[in-house]
């Protein structure tokens, strides 16, 4: 009938270019889809697919209403829906790429319109339009892209100029490197700074680098010290160079600096260099520095500075966030300076009040003991020691509890608020010598009581921080002996994350609580953290970072590639909300907090965080296979 | 001879190809109207004329979509401007939109309407408020087809309220009904959004029909002529 496209084809293919991804897809093929679509009704209530339908499953997409998806395995009795889909979205693709029966009954929560297109015309559109195929196959990985593009844009008014920090190394690189000979006179050399305006003069041979000097460096090195401006300049140059391939992101050369204190990264290429990168060139337009952060903490000599640099670490999260680094490289940032700043609190402590003659760790628990710590973190820590012979527990831990207590203390002067938990290392029952946390350790495994298992969460996360931390790896060696033996209380473990479901709605999108909010750290983060942490005990996994701990099981508990990128993807979105969030209520002199009223987030997001709590049922499904639950 | 031109128009001069195609149009065998909705197709048409008088404005558009086994064929759809040799008063055009040299470059009467029936077939007709659509279809087709339109409609205007007799006493027009359902519509006044919009509604219905036991054609128009019966009595 319909030889040209009338005004309903072009209005139908208008209204789906609304809605990813057809607003990804070239309009002849929209209008294509338009053109093979029939519009049904269904009243509420009404079952749209169920296993039990013999008809072949057709492509659904949503033009009015909303559908839930209700999971009829018997694994989740009381389940409520488990997905709730509204306007523009699309159903089953995963039944239509497989070409099998649904699993889930799809039910008309309203009253509901739905475009309905025919199995073949939908494969053949996947084959037609390559972004709908991209969509049908890495759905989560394509939303997420489109809502970081959104999140740039959206910064990128207040920085335009600035570069991302995911750009490589050969992008900032701004000019030839100014270099000398490492024989060169010291005079000459600084004359060849001062002449090319350069921070920094990089000593090669044959291109290769053997040395730098920074101006920062000439008032130690070469004034104070009294430097014979005649003798070869190799002789007041730094030789531990830190080098990144051109290739290397940004953001590795920013995370370079702030843990070698240092300022130029020297970029080369097989060896040869090709280019210096300063602090300057990665951070002009930003007022607080990574690497001047990090100096700052390193040389602060009170506990007024460090409060300051805590702030400057806070300011300078934000304008990561702001060039658009990933989530997963800034909370390794902020772990990484929260790092310095608690070991700078424990060498301040440590030169006023010297501990002597005992071999102690400070350990970093929960969320720092994982990297992925946030704005908003309270402290988790302990201390690990290791009495000499003939010394009993008990005495060493009357000299490091006071100690404890003032780091502690201190901790929450710069922003880290004493835990309500008390689980901190002033407090006598985390302050233990190996063998006891060994006993404690194998005391929860053995017993498994609820308050063990939330024990466990916070504390099999540890990681050594300060100190002697050959203590904390032989507790972690431990650990990784002991956990994988005993499935009781693995399945304990299991039974009490499940308890924690991501909140998909009956009625609406989410289920909210508190103020019709959703919690993602409890609701989005928790059931990642939770499963990541339960596989990896079983598989006598040595990570503690959640992303480390899913890559890591994959092999050994035979999970797809493809489905660990998915759940890394889903939890790396929620961290990124959590950081928005957590920032923008930092704009507003709000306390931070991990609420979030859902229906203040965009579109995009809204549908991505469903799919990501999506993703986060399906790994509880695996977890509540692997264990029975 | 003018009036009475007027009182006994001449039949129109078809081509022979014309012809041709009308004679195949009234060849088709008409379906059963005791169908069930879910094996049948329904047109579902609206029109766009130069003004609400039926008897004088003329016919400038006419938009469908079919109905068939229950589900709206977004392609089985059809927009139809009748060509015009004068285009319709100013604050008509502000309405259907069509301005006046759409309407002077639509397809020829005839062609159009021929058009028209080949995409209806036979199958039976629904529309909101039928007596205007329907007396504007039938003059048309008289004046250019020269044939007496004798086709099954259905009306939803009586169908909705007999349906819900509550609603129907402050809901009237097409507007609130689509309102009671939540109904868009794409450009009110354009034909084919007006049709698309009325199908919408029709499909809307469908389950207090079949809740009713009306799963026909025969029967829904039963039922909305005892509406039609009641409400407005003789």
């Amino acid at each position: 009938m319909s030889e040209a496209t009338n005004s309903l084809i072009q209005a139908t293919a208008d209204h789906l270019s609304q809605f990813a991804p057809f607003d990804q897809m070239e309009s002849e093929h929209v209008l294509w889809l338009a053109q093979h679509a029939t519009l049904a009704y269904f009243a509420r209530g009404e079952a749209i697919l169920s296993p039990e339908q013999n008809d072949p499953v057709a492509f659904f997409i949503i033009k009015q209403g909303v559908v839930q998806g209700e999971q009829v395995t018997g694994q989740m009795p009381d389940a409520p829906a488990w997905l709730e889909l509204g306007e523009g979205e699309c159903f089953p693709l995963g039944a239509l790429l497989a070409s099998r029966p649904v699993t889930s009954v799809y039910r008309a929560g309203s009253d509901v319109f739905c475009y309905i297109v025919a199995a073949t015309d939908f494969l053949h559109l996947t084959k037609l339009s390559a972004a709908f195929h991209d969509f049908c196959t890495r759905r989560i990985a394509n939303l997420l892209e489109h809502s970081q593009h959104l999140i740039q844009a959206g910064y990128s008014k207040a920085s335009a100029e600035q570069q991302s920090m995911s750009s490589s190394l050969s992008a900032i690189i701004r000019r030839e490197p100014v270099t000398c000979s490492p024989d060169d006179s010291i005079k000459r050399a600084l004359q060849a700074m001062q002449d090319h305006g350069v921070g920094a003069m990089v000593a090669v041979e044959n291109r290769l680098p053997m040395g730098i000097l920074t101006l920062h460096d000439v008032l130690s090195r070469v004034v104070l010290a009294g430097a014979d401006l005649d003798r070869p300049v190799i002789g007041v140059m730094s030789t531990n160079l830190a080098t990144l391939p051109p290739h290397a992101p940004a953001h590795e050369a920013a995370l370079a600096m702030a843990k070698q204190g240092i300022r130029h990264v020297l970029v080369t290429d097989k060896g040869c260099l090709v280019g210096v990168v300063s602090e300057k060139d990665l951070f002009n337009l930003q007022r607080v520095g990574l690497s001047r952060i990090s100096n700052a903490i390193r040389h602060a000599a009170t506990l007024e500075l460090l409060k300051q640099c805590a702030q400057d670490i806070q300011q300078l999260a934000r304008n990561m966030l702001a060039q658009g680094v990933a989530a997963e490289q800034l909370t390794q940032i902020i772990t990484t300076l929260n790092d310095l700043l608690t070991t700078r609190i424990i060498e301040l402590e440590l030169a006023a009040n010297p501990i002597e003659d005992i071999e102690f760790c400070w350990l970093a628990l929960g969320s720092e003991g994982r990297f992925e710590q946030t704005l908003n973190t309270d402290q988790d820590n302990g201390i690990i020691f290791a009495p000499k012979a003939g010394q009993i527990p008990a005495a060493l831990r009357e000299v490091l509890l006071p100690f404890a207590r003032r780091i502690n203390d201190a901790l929450d002067a710069c922003g880290f608020p004493l835990c309500n938990g008390f689980v901190m290392a002033s407090n006598p029952k985390w302050c233990l010598s190996l063998e006891e946390w060994q006993g404690t350790f194998d005391n929860w495994i053995y017993h498994g009581a609820p308050m063990d298992l939330l024990h466990s969460t916070i504390f099999f996360d540890f990681r050594p921080l300060y100190g002697a931390s050959h203590l904390g790896e032989a507790l972690r060696a431990w650990l990784q002996q002991a956990a994988p033996k005993n499935t009781r209380f693995l399945h304990q473990l299991a039974v009490n994350a499940l308890r924690n479901r991501p909140p998909l709605g009956v009625v609406r999108d989410f289920v909210t609580s508190e103020g019709h909010t959703v919690d993602l750290k409890l609701n989005g983060i928790t059931p990642f953290v939770d499963a990541a942490r339960i596989f990896s005990l079983a598989v006598g996994g040595s990570q503690t970072n959640t992303l480390e701990r899913l890559r890591e099981i994959a092999v050994p508990l035979r999970i797809q590639k493809h489905d660990i990128d998915a759940y890394c993807d889903a939890f790396l979105f929620i961290q990124l909300l959590r950081l928005r969030l957590h920032h923008e209520q930092n704009e507003q002199g709000k306390p931070l907090t991990n609420r979030v009223d859902p229906d203040t987030l965009n579109t995009l997001d809204r549908r991505i965080l469903k799919e990501v709590f999506r993703q986060a049922r399906k790994l509880q499904t695996k977890l509540g296979l692997d264990y029975q639950v | 001879m003018n009036w009475l031109g007027r009182l006994f128009p001449k039949a129109p001069d078809l081509t022979p190809q014309q012809a041709g195609r009308l004679a195949r149009w009234q060849a088709l065998p008409s379906p059963r109207l005791d169908q069930p909705v879910s094996a049948s197709r329904y047109v579902v048409v609206d029109v766009e004329s130069s003004g609400l008088d039926t008897a004088r404005d003329h016919l400038i558009a006419i938009g469908a979509v079919a109905v068939t086994h229950g589900r709206i064929q977004l392609d089985d759809s059809i927009e139809i401007v009748l060509q015009q040799t004068q285009a319709s008063a100013r604050d008509n055009i502000l309405i259907h939109g069509i301005g006046g040299t759409i309407q002077r470059e639509g397809t020829p009467p005839a062609d159009a309407l021929l058009t028209f029936l080949e995409y209806l077939g036979k199958d039976p007709l629904i529309a909101f408020h039928v007596a205007f659509d329907q007396s504007m279809i039938n003059r048309a087709l008289k004046t250019f087809l020269g044939i007496k339109f004798e086709h099954a409609w259905a009306d939803l205007a009586h169908v909705a309220p007999a349906l819900h007799p509550r609603i129907a006493r402050h809901t009237r027009a097409l507007d609130d009904w689509m309102g009671v359902f939540g109904i868009g519509n794409y450009a009110r006044h354009n034909a084919l959004a007006d049709a698309m919009a009325t199908a919408e509604l029709f499909l809307a219905l469908q389950p207090l029909l079949a809740f009713q036991g009306v799963t026909n054609f025969r029967d829904m128009r039963t039922l909305a002529q005892n509406w039609q019966r009641q409400s407005q009595p003789v």
